[in-house]
């Protein structure tokens, strides 16, 4: 019984693997927006990333 | 009143034979027609000849009664494997290792046509016994019996510590008896030498409840406790053959992986270096890239920064922006590379190179928005951007090989702990792992 089952999840794990490289998954995690304005072209300024202000690592050991 | 207890199976109808016990007096129940040795008195204990008409005291021994109570009562009548059994005798046995003694219990089970058989029981684990009916083969630490391997468990020696009922052998309270155990689970070979005599038995595994329903016993049957010697594995599946499935999987992947990387592109779209200088900055540091084209289908999309940062730090806000939609994906990035020296040598921290891959982006036609931020002690730094479409992310094969291996890792820790505990009672360390079996093999 847990072989048949193993032998389907086996294949599940494969077919969704390869389903994900075909589809161009990642692991990065990466925030999406939509309607940006076209005005970010001409004026990049314009634009507010979400991860400005981020708190930069200035350590070292 | 209870109502009396039905016949047992088989033409004649069976009559106990009464007797009265030569000591005290009290009834004396001869269920098993002559088949008995020698019968107890369960008022005084005394051991009995069954064979002499006048019951002669064969042995005498004390204790109170209400220590030692069968669990199943002498008379309980019950259809083991199909076949009526009454319970007439009832013995328990006592066995020291290590300075630690351990007890279990023995039932007769009688059937007029079938004979004798017994059952045995210790802390909670079952074993219905019969003699056996070819002699067993033993070499070393295995013996072979119809054509089965079974491995030594265990030698003990085994004290009769208490009696009660009828026993088709010359009992005695007291007697000392060589027991040697070859398991195969769910069955057990045993051997027991008393004198010069040898008796081969075969015992299989039964659970407590199934003892219950057997002879409809009140309540429940004491929890079984620890793993026995011929104990059932939980894991009824052949492990092997597991592993044998996950190799396969394995090289499967391996083919995936193979043909996803041939297939990808790996296509630049855009390699720039930039200059990033301090003084020029005003009041927005940020800018756009050329348009570049994302061709094909739905991929992925790599964006590499790299900058000879040197125990700094540089950061870029970056959006991918598709011109035609308005569909963004934002991200931010940290090149960043510190080492140095101290009392345990030299050591680094970060990398001078970083890589993101963006999920599943459409074709189209796209810019990058990069907005650096530099380490304030930075006046000027370069760092260079590549695009690159559909790489194959092998994270992906990572989360797949580590999905396929869970399932026959737990699965054999399962089995391998349970062998290990098993073996932990026997005369075989548990550490000797060729004693432990990875597979009972019902599942196949």
């Amino acid at each position: 019984m847990f072989r048949k089952f193993y032998l389907l999840y086996g294949f599940l794990v494969l077919g969704t693997s390869a389903f994900g490289q075909y589809r161009g998954w990642s692991l990065d995690t990466i925030n999406q927006l939509k309607n940006v304005p076209k005005s970010v072209r001409d004026n990049p300024g314009s634009y507010r990333s979400v991860y400005s202000g981020y708190h930069h690592y200035t350590g070292g050991k | 009143m209870s109502a009396p207890p039905p016949p047992l199976s088989g033409p004649p109808k069976p009559q106990a034979k009464a007797l009265n016990c030569p000591k005290c007096g009290a009834a004396i129940v001869l269920r098993s027609f002559g088949q008995a040795e020698t019968v107890v008195c369960a008022s005084c204990h005394c051991i009995l000849d069954a064979k002499d008409p006048n019951l002669a005291i064969l042995q005498q021994f004390e204790i109170k009664t209400s220590d030692i109570r069968p669990f199943i009562p002498l008379g309980t009548r019950g259809k083991l494997r199909g076949t009526d059994y009454e319970v007439i005798g009832f013995q328990r046995r006592s066995t020291q290792v290590d300075g630690i003694t351990y007890y279990w219990h023995e039932y007769v089970l009688f059937n007029p046509y079938k004979g004798i058989r017994y059952l045995s029981e210790y802390n909670g684990h079952w074993n219905d016994i019969s003699i056996c009916k070819q002699l067993p083969t033993s070499e070393g630490t295995s013996a072979n019996y119809l054509g089965e391997i079974y491995k030594h468990f265990q030698t003990a020696e085994a004290n009769t510590d208490f009696v009660l009922g009828e026993f088709p052998w010359q009992v005695r309270v007291g007697e000392h008896a060589a027991v040697t155990d070859f398991v195969h689970p769910p069955r057990v070979l045993s051997s027991e030498k008393l004198d010069k005599e040898v008796t081969w038995s075969i015992g299989e595994y039964m659970y407590g409840r199934e003892i219950w329903d057997t002879f409809k016993l009140p309540g429940a049957p004491p929890e079984a406790m620890g793993v026995y010697e011929n104990q059932p594995s939980p894991v009824t599946i052949n492990v092997a053959g597991i592993w044998a499935t996950f190799a396969a999987f394995a090289v499967f992947l391996l083919v995936l992986i193979a043909a996803f990387d041939m297939r990808a592109k790996k296509e630049p779209v855009l390699q720039e270096t930039y200059q990033y200088n301090r003084g020029d900055a005003k009041s927005e540091a940020s800018f756009v890239t050329d348009v570049f084209e994302l061709g094909g289908g739905i991929s992925t999309v790599q964006v590499r920064t790299s900058s000879p940062v040197d125990n700094h730090w540089i950061y870029l806000n970056y959006a991918l922006i598709n011109q035609d939609t308005g569909q963004a994906w934002d991200f931010g990035r940290e090149v960043s590379y510190y080492h140095g020296y101290d009392s345990d040598g030299s050591w680094t921290e970060g990398k001078r190179t970083d890589s993101v891959v963006i999920p599943s982006v459409p074709p189209g036609h796209y810019y990058l928005r990069i907005e650096p931020e530099v380490d304030p002690s930075l006046p000027a730094i370069p760092y260079s951007v590549s695009v690159i479409r559909d790489v194959p992310v092998f994270g992906i094969y990572g989360i797949a090989f580590a999905a396929l291996l869970l399932p026959a890792l737990a699965i054999s820790w399962r089995a391998f702990t349970f062998e290990r505990s098993r073996w932990s009672e026997s005369d075989h360390p548990p550490m000797q792992l060729s004693n432990i079996s990875t597979s009972s093999g019902d599942d196949e």
